[in-house]
């Protein structure tokens, strides 16, 4: 079996304002869906280096099988994973607080101006943008798994049945899941 | 409105749907709908639809911000605050009981396996939402060669994908797109 990269050197853990701020920033930065994970692993894997590119993709993928934002819950496992229940709140706070403010004055504000072309265009190209940095962070999480074939099967099967079968995501996360892990247990057994 | 227990009502279905919304709230946003509009007629399809666009492309927690966003169309400022609230409470306490879990088990062999096994179905689920969004916005070739430069930009450089974003919005507003 191919080895999987080490994951680098990694910072000593957080202070409560660290992750305050940082998860601030992650919310504001994350324009669209799925903003979230393109920020959270710019800040907390590649300039803070909280955990690694393996941690990080542990926590997006146990986030994926529970109900709710996952966004908000790569904060709470973070934020868990540095400080514990505080580290959480703080994490939270960060995440939540300022930015609802204001995107709920922002929002009810958009909401008189929704008709209005010009700002249509920009959320347009933002859309375009921000979709571009989504493929590009699932590619980089991807990257440690691409000498394994068994995993890029794997994975290219999720993209198309959700790209373009278009199946619910629930529907191909319990057969796919399942069967990923069951394969990777037979090459780690063939592997000793 | 007219009815003083509407609050209570969306608070307790917000708490509801957010513990069952397995794959993000996008899933439950039908459910949503049909309560808010059908079901209470608190606000119209339209007001939903552009409440949905806007809670999309506007930067912070976007699902928490739609929920909240019909709060305050059922109960004003005290209304949002709820709705915030019912939306969050269960899924993070789901999420931190469960990396406690997860967290504790971390150097077995068997989570390795998991972990093998799991990460690339998820990173392919990832990299599908990143098209289908493209889909939803590229709406001309131009649109389409600013997701893919921003994707190869994004994975060449450590650039601050801040900049990209900038650029695309600037990009719109010229009407280029």
């Amino acid at each position: 079996m191919a080895e999987i990269a080490q994951d680098q050197e990694l910072a000593p853990a957080a202070s409560l304002t660290a992750l305050f701020s940082a998860f601030l920033i992650v919310s504001l930065c994350g324009v669209g869906g799925g903003g979230g994970i393109v920020w959270a692993r710019r800040i907390a894997v590649e300039k803070r280096r909280w955990i690694g590119d393996r941690e990080f993709a542990d926590i997006v993928s146990l986030c994926q099988f529970m109900p709710g934002p996952n966004v908000v819950g790569i904060a709470v496992c973070i934020g868990a994973r540095m400080r514990g229940a505080i580290g959480t709140l703080a994490a939270l706070g960060g995440f939540l607080l300022i930015p609802w403010m204001i995107g709920l004055s922002l929002g009810l504000l958009c909401l008189k101006y929704a008709h209005l072309p010009v700002l249509r265009n920009i959320l347009g190209g933002i859309a375009a943008t921000a979709a571009g940095l989504l493929i590009a962070t699932g590619i980089r999480l991807l990257m440690p798994h691409r000498r394994r074939p068994s995993a890029l099967l794997f994975a290219g099967l999720a993209f198309t049945l959700i790209a373009f079968a278009r199946l619910p995501l629930l529907v191909v996360l319990f057969s796919l899941v399942p069967l990923g892990i069951a394969v990777a247990g037979i090459e780690a057994a063939r592997a000793r | 409105m007219s009815d003083p227990s509407a609050p209570i009502a969306l608070t307790a279905h917000l708490a509801l749907v957010s513990s069952i919304s397995f794959g993000g709230f996008p899933t439950v946003l039908p459910d949503v709908r049909n309560f808010v509009v059908s079901t209470h007629a608190w606000m119209t399809n339209r007001e939903f639809a552009d409440l949905f666009a806007i809670a999309q492309s506007i930067p912070g927690p976007n699902m928490i911000l739609m929920m909240s966003f019909v709060g305050w169309k059922v109960w004003g400022f005290p209304g949002a605050v709820a709705s915030a609230f019912a939306t969050l409470g269960p899924p993070c306490t789901m999420y931190f009981g469960a990396y406690r879990i997860w967290y504790r088990f971390r150097d077995t062999s068997w989570q390795r396996i998991v972990h093998l096994g799991l990460v690339p179905v998820v990173m392919g689920l990832v990299i599908a939402s990143g098209v289908v969004m493209a889909r939803a916005a590229d709406t001309s070739w131009r649109a389409v060669a600013v997701t893919t430069a921003a994707a190869a930009i994004m994975l060449a450089t450590r650039l601050n994908p801040i900049w990209l974003i900038l650029v695309g919005g600037a990009l719109g507003a010229l009407g280029l797109l």
